[in-house]
């Protein structure tokens, strides 16, 4: 039971993610790979604001202790800072393959900057210990919490859709269709270019950024083998599954592929002789999964960005 | 030069080391349809591609209604009032017909991400009027049938119609139609030659680039004749017909029966 909420939180999280990342591919036609950085990013800020000071060896930047709520929203504004300046830069001239290349460089050089300059984010152990936030205002059990913390999750997915499919149905969502389908068309009728798709940009940041607060409270922790651009690929197979552009497809899409293709897969036998393995254990003694009352296998979120998914023993087990 | 809405001087533009267009001068009144002709690599989709801002003069000046535009970007000299076509047409694929002509029409306010997001129903108001115009629009070329089929689906034919649907839409001072006549049956030249006139009893300049020229002859008031990046003759067609130069251009061609 609760390794479905456990599955269906995340999906509803991705959704969100996917819903920021079908206006920048969906709607505006470009490739990002740098996409899943600004959830990274979120993530961490997030935390970095709701965990309090750090306690050596552990070492961070800032460590406020603000409401979880408050965290989100300052968080996101960090991200669409960020997105601001990669959009600035990839998205003037670059198109195609040549954009799908910048962004990825430009979230690989985050990827190393949080990864071995350690007074930023902890390096690369990472972030923990944003466990249930409000759990004790709510006065909620665990389960209780996180049940409740599902709702939450998808009563945000339910208003980003609602914001998301009356911009689709808008003026703007069909300029930017329209410089989609033929950028000197568009330009030929007034429309500038860059300033459409960089709107749609740091919209669609934003998102993740709202993604990427929701996803470390859900993970308690982040480092940065949860961070990987491979992690974009599952997002862009669920966009074509439920179709570019069509944001309702999309959240269908979300759900079937990963529940239907990634969680699924884990109740296939694994050989035998597959070793176990990946940095998730690198996190060691911080891992969510070692927390006294954790009912999510950490092993389900960490490793994976490294290829190897676990069975759904430990899952299934807690 | 008084009274002319655009005006191009001296204009210049090389690809490596090839001269595309060589103190290219020429003006064009306001309210005038002007035929641009001359033979392949004359250089006059250069210049259309220059003046609308797709393409950086090496040198010259474009002044279009008391503005420069080089170095201005194509969307701010649309905005200004100058829509140009290409050569093949360009339709958004996937919107529709009617949708293709909404986004002609050019109401950049309606598109701002501030309002759509807090007010989004006032915007669908205030389309009511613009949808009503264009389907006037489409309704004038025979479109309005097909207004919810996907721009990508049309015929040959119907994309160029719907081209000359959306200039009316976007209601430009100046039309700059990059041969506007490239696979076209006869009946459907009429048509446009009609659009052009049409464009033209409502006030709008229009300049054609073509190599129709019983087309050229029929449509435009004035001709200007290009050949090797320059501008040789400019005039009423019929004048032209027997300048040696022009006729050397076209190497020797009879202009009455191409």
């Amino acid at each position: 039971m609760m390794y479905w909420v456990s599955v269906i939180t995340e999906a509803g999280i991705f959704a969100i993610l996917a819903l920021g990342l079908d206006l920048v591919w969906g709607w505006c036609g470009d490739f990002d790979l740098a996409f899943y950085g600004y959830l990274a990013l979120g993530s961490y800020m997030t935390m970095v604001l709701a965990i309090g000071k750090p306690t050596p060896p552990t070492r961070y930047i800032i460590g406020l202790a603000l409401p979880y709520p408050l965290a989100v929203i300052i968080a996101d504004v960090v991200v669409v800072a960020l997105a601001a300046i990669i959009g600035a830069i990839a998205l003037r001239n670059l198109r195609e393959i040549y954009f799908a290349v910048t962004t990825l460089g430009a979230v690989s050089a985050l990827y190393l900057i949080v990864e071995v300059y350690t007074p930023l984010f902890n390096g690369y152990n990472g972030l923990f210990g944003l466990i249930n936030p409000g759990q004790a205002l709510l006065n909620l059990t665990y389960d209780g919490y996180r049940q409740v913390f599902m709702l939450i999750v998808f009563a945000a997915l339910f208003l980003v859709y609602l914001l998301v499919q009356r911009l689709s149905r808008s003026p703007f969502g069909r300029m930017l269709r329209a410089v989609r389908e033929d950028e000197r068309a568009a330009a030929a009728y007034g429309r500038g270019i860059f300033f459409a798709k960089y709107r749609a940009y740091l919209f669609g940041a934003a998102l993740a950024g709202l993604a990427g607060g929701l996803f470390s409270a859900y993970i308690s922790a982040f480092n940065p083998s949860a961070w990987a651009p491979q992690e974009l690929l599952v997002i862009y197979a669920a966009i074509l599954v439920g179709g570019r552009g069509n944001p309702r497809g999309v959240i269908v899409g979300v759900f079937v592929v990963y529940i239907g293709f990634v969680e699924l897969t884990r109740f296939l036998p694994s050989p035998a002789s597959r070793p176990e393995f990946g940095p998730g254990d690198a996190a060691g003694p911080h891992r969510a999964a070692d927390h006294p009352d954790a009912q999510v296998p950490a092993s389900g979120h960490l490793p994976r960005a490294c290829g190897g998914w676990s069975g759904p023993a430990e899952g299934l087990a807690a | 030069m008084s009274g002319h809405l655009l005006e191009i001087e001296r204009l210049s533009k090389s690809f490596g080391g090839v001269a595309a267009v060589r103190d290219c001068t020429f003006s064009v009144g306001e309210g005038q349809v002007v035929g641009l002709i001359g033979p392949n690599g004359a250089g006059k989709s250069t210049v259309v591609d220059l003046v609308s801002g797709f393409g950086r003069p090496d040198s010259g000046r474009i002044t279009f209604a008391g503005h420069q535009l080089v170095g201005k970007r194509p969307d701010i000299i649309a905005r200004l009032g100058l829509i140009r076509t290409f050569q093949t047409p360009r339709e958004w694929r996937q919107l529709t017909v009617l949708q293709n002509v909404l986004v002609a029409e050019c109401v950049f306010a309606h598109e701002s991400l501030w309002r759509t997001v807090t007010g989004a129903r006032r915007i669908r108001r205030e389309e009511g009027k613009e949808r009503i115009r264009a389907m006037e629009i489409l309704e004038r070329y025979q479109l309005s049938a097909l207004r919810d089929t996907r721009a990508g689906n049309l015929s040959g034919g119907q994309k160029r119609l719907l081209e000359f649907a959306r200039i009316a839409a976007a209601d430009p001072k100046l039309v700059f139609l990059d041969e506007p006549m490239g696979g076209v049956n006869p009946v459907l030249g009429a048509r446009i030659g009609d659009a052009i006139r049409h464009f033209a009893d409502e006030g709008h300049t229009v300049i054609v680039v073509e190599h129709n020229l019983p087309f050229i002859e029929k449509t435009c008031d004035e001709v200007i004749v290009m050949d090797a990046g320059q501008v040789i003759a400019q005039g009423p067609f019929a004048g032209l017909r027997d300048d040696p130069r022009v006729v050397d251009a076209y190497l020797g061609m009879d202009l009455s029966h191409e």
